[in-house]
């Protein structure tokens, strides 16, 4: 599969490894079946088109008509659901009736439900506004007789106290209040009044403006109503209040209407009768009432209306939606001369050949077209889209890789070997078996709820995590394993796999805390001996293992790394990437750092005390020098030398060779011009020219640049040797760092609590210790352990082999057009 | 010994799960996004899911053996704390 378009038969194919190969496709549709054949081929989705009108502007094109239509019954539908938002009515998710619509039947349609609810909701907002201003009204009515009534009374109180005082002794104590009052009563002046609703915020800005508008020459008053109303005019609740300003000529009444409606304060009528008073309460009461009944009989249509839209809402939706992307699909395509097809290009997959068939066949008949439409292969020298058919499991971890690049087509996909190196890396810097198996819960969960979860929309962080639920799964699975091998279960060491290998050293363990244990029995079998949890050379030991450990996955995996590029180089039968960019790395890589590796095994082996430092710093300093006490094996001596020269002779032999024998290779191609190159060594050209950053194939060849480009390249892989190495430890970093804080947590929280022998305590320690653990050790902790692990990916791991400068296969599919736009 | 045993123990894990993925993963590939079928599939599915688990039990393996040998001739002994 992989070899029809010149691969090689070198490595097995395999699923996700490389890119699905693609073809350029040409399709020549007749006008009259085209929209068929583009909605059968979106239902497929495995086609990719190419925009064959860059150059005209959206107006231009054929379709333009059609676009703006969907998008205007784009804007009806969007109406509908804000309204159904508001109304509180849900869109039902039953699509049973899959009648199929006429787009033009749809579109009378939706203009008509348009239409019917813009009038239901106009009639609406009108009679609302008449009802709030009802209540209002009725309000003022209410507290404004309250004043009327209050001030009547006091003002009687008033009268028969002043006669009372007349006709007795008379006030000796105030006399001029006396006749202040009784002159005042007596020059009784007509007093207009205004009455009406203002907000509370403004009442007080309210009635200082309207004091120093008439000069103080008013009277008013202030009650607040209780609960917030709704205003008429903006049909927001306010808290208000009522006023009644009592004022005296015509000119103060002006100022005060005005400002009344500067303020937005609502007038309404008043009378001082109190038997009007309570006529037009009872009036305006029964107005209310009325105004109610039709309110909800309004509102009762409208809802019936916004239910029959919400029962089809989603299938017009759908179909709009549809129909638009296929009016830009057919945008992209361009148009015959005789106008009576239109041609498009596009990618697609090589095995959806057939399948592509069928859908134009079927297209064909079902629009019962004279013509059937024209599929071939185009060659071209074009570079195809990456495709890789994913399933859920395999998603996340093809993102991990996608984030930071997409394969270049057909070059080898880190992806495979991230699914399971990158939870491997994660749980080294997580190992806790405790956590592990919290953290499977977890995800579990999210997994066991997969149907339900994913239909529906979640926040930000719960969709992340869940997107990446097996990515967690692997993870925590890992941690279960490497929690074992570190023997940590919430940093509680079991003895789960035999017995410990370390015993005193007689009956009394009187040396125990000062010399030791001695190792009595065979290794303990599975990890980490329980034994040093605890004790005082737990650290050094621990550090020293995990260290060397780190140091020994990272040069693994950095030559999984060099030899990936090694499949590429054979995939793409460049001959030059194997023996001048494969082969000298590998040899500088492995004659230091695979040294180093072999010497940290051999002292593990034998025991030696040799000091790994001294012999890695002094094999560059004095490489001549006798080793003495750090040898460890005969003979290591002159192996060191060879292997420093061998260092060093790679390097040169990275840099130099390859740009050479590229120009060498580019003169032979390009000596007779006349004569068409064999379609093998084309490819290679081609594709060398691609890695030096050029794409069309019969490009200047630009030697200095290829030169540079090596010589970046060189400099990076030897420098990076030793920095990627050292940025393996990270992983010792973190596993430390991991181990220790659970640690802390289980000592200085729950062992604390736990011997102060008191319920309480123990209680308040356990919550303690529970939201540390989750907090910081499986929310916290796992993340940066993840992103180490992604940085070990994306730099370490992946600079070694992978280009990441392809664009990824993105077809024209309804399937992908609805998660879109959700 | 111990060594060659517990590695002899991680080579059977290791086939037995290959096996197994041959088994019960051989479904074709589940694609969510593009509904397609392929006569081929379920070999090539079975070649990622075999370089998985070799990946993962080799990566399991070299994670055991690296602590089981620092811990075989040992250089630091175990010091219990003062208060024990």
């Amino acid at each position: 599969m992989a070899d029809s378009r010149g691969g090689g038969g070198c490595c097995p194919p395999m699923d996700l490894f490389r890119s699905e190969p693609m073809q350029l496709v040409q399709l020549i549709v007749p006008i009259e079946s085209a929209h068929l054949t583009v909605s059968y081929l979106g239902d497929l989705g495995l086609i990719q088109f190419k925009d064959l009108n860059s150059e005209k502007s959206p107006f231009q094109r054929t379709y333009a008509a059609q676009i703006k239509k969907c998008g205007e019954m784009a804007r009806k539908l969007r109406f509908f659901k804000e309204q159904m938002e508001k109304a509180g009515v849900l869109p039902s998710l039953n699509s049973d009736a899959q009648a199929d619509i006429n787009m033009d039947d749809l579109e009378l349609k939706l203009g008509e439900l348009e239409a019917e609810l813009v009038e239901v909701n106009a009639n609406d907002e009108k009679l609302q506004r008449a009802y709030n201003e009802l209540v209002e009204y009725k309000l003022v009515l209410q507290k404004a007789g309250e004043f009327f009534s209050s001030a009547l009374s006091s003002a009687a109180a008033q009268q028969r106290e002043i006669e009372s005082r007349q006709s007795g002794e008379g006030s000796l104590e105030t006399p001029l209040l006396d006749q202040e009052l009784s002159a005042d009563s007596s020059k009784q002046v007509k007093l207009g009044f205004v009455t009406g609703l203002v907000s509370k915020e403004k009442s007080l800005a309210f009635e200082r403006i309207i004091f120093r508008a008439t000069r103080g020459n008013v009277f008013l008053r202030q009650t607040a109503v209780e609960e917030p109303v709704t205003d008429p005019v903006s049909g927001e609740k306010v808290e208000k209040n009522v006023f009644v300003i009592f004022y005296s000529g015509e000119r103060a009444k002006t100022k005060i209407l005005k400002i009344c409606d500067a303020f937005g304060a609502n007038r309404y009528p008043f009378s001082e009768d109190v038997n009007k008073q309570s006529q037009m309460i009872t009036q305006v009461s029964g107005r209310q009432t009325e105004m109610k009944t039709t309110i909800d009989a309004g509102s009762l249509q409208r809802n019936s209306l916004l239910k029959t839209i919400a029962e089809r809402y989603e299938q017009w939706n759908s179909l709009v939606k549809k129909e638009k992307s296929i009016y830009h699909t057919l945008n992209t395509l361009s148009l015959d001369v005789t106008k009576k097809c239109l041609v498009g290009e596009g990618w697609s997959p090589v095995f959806a050949t057939k399948q592509i068939h069928d859908a134009l066949h079927r297209a064909s008949i079902d629009s019962n077209s004279q013509v059937g439409s024209i599929f071939q292969v185009l060659d071209t020298k074009e570079g195809p889209p990456t495709y890789f058919r994913t399933n859920k499991f395999t998603t996340a971890f093809q993102e991990i890789v996608d984030a930071y690049g997409v394969a270049k087509y057909q070059e080898a996909n880190p992806g495979v070997f991230t699914i399971a190196t990158f939870p491997f890396l994660f749980a080294v810097m997580f190992g806790d078996w405790g956590h592990g198996i919290c953290l499977l819960l977890a995800t579990l969960v999210f997994i066991a709820r997969e149907k339900k979860l994913s239909s529906q929309k979640l926040g930000d962080i719960t969709e992340m995590a869940f997107g990446g639920r097996y990515v967690i799964l692997m993870m925590s699975v890992f941690s279960i394993y490497t929690g074992l091998i570190y023997n940590e279960f919430f940093s509680v060491p079991f003895e789960l796999f035999g017995r410990s290998a370390y015993d005193c050293r007689d009956p009394y363990c009187r040396d125990s805390t000062t010399i030791g244990l001695i190792k009595v029995r065979d290794t303990y079998p599975f990890g980490v001996d329980p034994v040093w949890h605890g004790t005082r050379s737990e650290l050094p030991f621990l550090n020293s293992l995990k260290m060397k450990m780190s140091i020994l996955l990272g040069v693994a995996q950095m030559n999984l790394g060099i030899i990936l590029s090694f499949f590429n180089a054979l995939y793409f039968k460049s001959s030059l990437n194997v023996w001048f960019q494969f082969v000298p790395q590998m040899i500088f890589l492995n004659s230091l750092f695979g040294y180093l590796s072999a010497l940290i095994i051999i002292k593990w082996v034998t025991g030696s005390q040799a000091d790994l430092y001294h012999v890695m710093i002094y094999m560059f300093l004095s490489p001549t020098d006798e080793l003495g006490e750090n040898q460890l094996f005969p003979g290591q001596k002159n192996l060191q030398m060879v292997l420093l020269l061998l260092a060093l002779v790679a390097v040169p032999w990275m840099l130099f060779p390859k740009p050479f024998l590229l120009k060498r290779e580019y003169e032979k191609t390009h000596q007779g011009q006349s004569y068409v190159p064999l379609p093998s060594t084309d490819e290679s050209a081609e594709l060398e020219a691609a890695h030096d950053g050029s794409h069309g194939g019969h490009e200047e060849f630009e030697f200095s640049e290829v030169f540079v480009h090596q010589m970046i390249h060189t400099i990076e892989f030897v420098l990076g040797a030793v920095s990627n190495t050292a940025s393996y430890l990270r992983l010792w970093a973190l596993s430390l760092a991991h181990s220790e804080l659970s640690s802390v947590f289980y000592e200085k929280v729950l062992l604390l609590a736990w011997g102060f022998n008191n319920v309480f305590i123990l209680i308040i320690g356990i919550i303690v210790f529970i939201f540390a653990t989750v907090g910081v050790l499986l929310v916290m902790e796992t993340l940066s352990a993840f992103l180490h692990a992604l940085r070990l990916h994306w730099v370490e791991f992946q600079n070694k082999f992978y280009e990441g400068d392809g664009y990824k296969f993105s077809p024209f599919s309804f399937a992908l057009i609805d998660l879109e736009e959700e | 010994m111990g060594f060659l045993v517990t590695t002899l123990i991680f080579v059977v894990v290791g086939i037995i799960a290959s096996l197994c993925t041959r088994i019960c993963c051989n479904r074709g590939p589940s694609t969510n996004l593009y509904a397609s079928s392929l006569t081929l599939a379920p070999l090539l599915i079975s070649q990622l899911h075999l370089t998985l688990v070799i990946t993962a039990t080799v990566s399991c393996w070299m994670m055991w053996a690296i602590v089981y040998l620092a811990q075989m001739k040992p250089l630091i002994v175990p010091i219990l704390s003062e208060g024990e």
